[in-house]
């Protein structure tokens, strides 16, 4: 009974976020656009998210090349090593670590941010105000998600092969130049655009769910840990999903 | 007013430098690709792609020059490839440059080599079709190397076959017996002092050929000396005129007996009759008789002589004088 129970609200979570998402194309890339609100929550969700990111991709590359380094050493492809890095962060790595801990920082701060205002009822007075809450609230924090991941992405990338270039220096010694020459000759743009494009929905799903789970925010001050907690554990999940369907896609269309 | 604005710039740095990166990103797999430059194709004919696919690099004396564009198949063993080649290269490659499939590095991605031929040739152009090499490729190395070990496998056997006989045999018992090789030295031993001896036969030797060389000893005066060898030819000249002379009268013999012959067997003169007149022989058997007799006949007179007392005294004195002789040959 309990696990028809979870179906059903499982369900309805499903068809209220999806709702919500209808909303936002529906209303909210309608004029008039609120540009300033976006380009401060570009400001905050994008530039103050990059020394997070940049650390954290940074310390993936590194990690990750000297954890792929014994492999490749048994093998006697050592050589190989900034080919298989590259690969791996552009093509995956760097994408999906980069969208969970942008999830992790902004799905919070965005679920938490919507939700004190839903319960402190500051989105009732904005609507009385004759601001359309909507718009300025989920429209431009989804748009700023939805630019920014990808901006991150690529920055993140950038600084996680700087990283996987230290680390492939730690135990031996290679020029940047070549470093770089090896990575970019084993790159197509069948690894780099499919990556970058789904960066793009992995910022949609997580300024949406961010938002919704803000926007949607009950019970008082509990409901708002409640609902920052979610929007990360959701806006996590659905970025795997959305990386899933990615990879099908991308199959299909030949480009692996 | 001016916070909004020292974020503007910040945002604005910040996508601009996410722009850049993502914009260089795209150039550099761009130029690895020849999207950007002009370039011109040129095909090959293999029959076999061994895993080449669009988009694989063309290297040319091993430096990146292009990339796979097109794969078309012609036939059931011919697949036609055509490859995009950066104009640069153009003035390098020429019509007899020989094109390969290959491998970056041991497992790496297939790719198509163009090698130079050493030959002179035009310069490539548009659509030109390159020579290409057939690669042997990992099935086919295998079946060979499957065959060299079915008969290295043959090849140990007999050789295993042959290593127990010799093991078996007396050659071995020969090798592992002590005495051998004592005996093989004490050989040694003796051969290390004959070759003294020859080393000593050989200075003697030498010094003989030294000394004649000098004209010592009768070899060195054969050899060596003017005049004896003046006198040598004289000596032989000598012989020459004697043999000349021998040979003459050997011929000259040869005459008579022939002519000897030829009258012996003609019948002839005194000779012949004497040889081959049985008549004559006859006659002469009985002279011969007749003869006897008579010298009988006188032997007896000349006794009767001996007794006759006119001739008795002559005979005894003879007997004295001898006597006397002989005593004084035995004093």
């Amino acid at each position: 009974m309990a696990f028809t129970k979870n179906i059903k609200a499982f369900l309805n979570d499903t068809g209220d976020i999806a709702g919500f998402a209808g909303q936002f194309f529906s209303t909210g890339i309608k004029p008039r656009f609120e540009v300033l609100e976006l380009l401060n929550q570009c400001y905050i969700i994008g530039y103050k998210s990059l020394p997070l990111i940049g650390l954290t991709g940074f310390i993936m590359g590194l990690v990750l090349t000297m954890q792929l380094r014994p492999s490749l050493v048994a093998y006697g492809v050592e050589s190989q090593l900034p080919v298989m890095v590259g690969i791996a962060i552009v093509r995956e790595i760097g994408p999906v670590i980069t969208a969970l801990i942008f999830a992790g920082k902004i799905a919070s701060s965005i679920g938490a941010e919507l939700g004190s205002m839903k319960v402190t009822e500051q989105i009732d007075a904005m609507e009385v105000s004759g601001t359309n809450p909507f718009k300025y609230l989920v429209a431009t924090r989804t748009v700023a998600t939805t630019l920014m991941l990808p901006v991150l992405t690529v920055l993140g990338d950038a600084i996680a092969l700087f990283g996987a270039y230290i680390g492939v220096n730690i135990r031996s010694a290679t020029s940047f130049y070549l470093f770089f020459i090896q990575v970019f000759r084993s790159l197509s743009f069948g690894d780099v655009l499919p990556a970058f494009f789904k960066t793009f929905f992995f910022g949609f799903a997580v300024g949406i769910v961010g938002c919704y789970k803000g926007y949607t925010s009950s019970k008082g001050t509990r409901g708002v840990g409640s609902s920052a907690n979610s929007a990360v554990v959701l806006s996590s999940v659905v970025i795997f999903f959305i990386d899933l369907l990615a990879v099908q896609l991308t199959d299909l269309l030949g480009l692996n | 007013m001016a916070n909004q604005t020292a974020g503007n710039i910040k945002l604005g740095a910040f996508v601009l430098s996410g722009l850049f990166v993502l914009i260089l990103a795209f150039y550099l797999i761009g130029k690895n690709h020849n999207l950007f430059g002009s370039d011109f194709n040129i095909r090959v004919r293999f029959s076999n792609l061994n895993g080449l696919t669009v988009g694989n690099n063309v290297q040319f004396s091993g430096i990146q020059s292009g990339t796979v564009k097109k794969i078309n198949m012609i036939n059931d063993t011919t697949i036609e490839v055509t490859l995009s080649i950066d104009n640069k290269f153009t003035s390098y490659i020429h019509k007899n440059a020989v094109a390969s499939i290959g491998t970056e590095g041991l497992m790496g991605n297939k790719i198509v080599n163009i090698v130079p031929s050493n030959l002179p040739s035009a310069q490539v152009t548009e659509d030109d079709l390159l020579i290409a090499q057939k690669k042997i490729s990992t099935d086919e190395m295998l079946q060979t190397l499957s065959k060299t070990n079915n008969n290295v496998a043959v090849i140990s056997e007999a050789l295993k076959g042959t290593v127990l006989k010799v093991n078996g045999s007396t050659f071995m018992a020969l090798l592992n017996d002590k005495n051998v090789s004592g005996n093989l030295l004490a050989s040694l031993q003796n051969l290390n002092k004959a070759s003294a001896n020859a080393i000593k036969i050989t200075n003697g030797i030498d010094d003989l050929i030294v000394g004649i060389k000098n004209g010592k000893g009768a070899a060195g005066v054969l050899l060596r000396d003017t005049i004896a060898a003046g006198n040598l030819q004289a000596a032989i000249s000598s012989i020459r005129k004697a043999s000349d002379n021998a040979d003459s009268l050997t011929w000259q013999l040869n005459n008579l007996a022939r002519t000897v012959n030829g009258h012996l067997n003609s019948g002839n003169g005194s000779l012949p009759m004497i040889l081959k007149d049985s008549a004559f022989a006859k006659d002469l058997r009985a002279t011969m008789y007749n003869l006897r007799q008579g010298t009988d006949g006188f032997n007896k007179n000349m006794e009767a002589l001996k007794h006759n007392f006119l001739f008795r005294g002559y005979f005894k004195s003879q007997e004295k004088a001898q006597r006397k002789q002989q005593a004084v040959q035995s004093q």
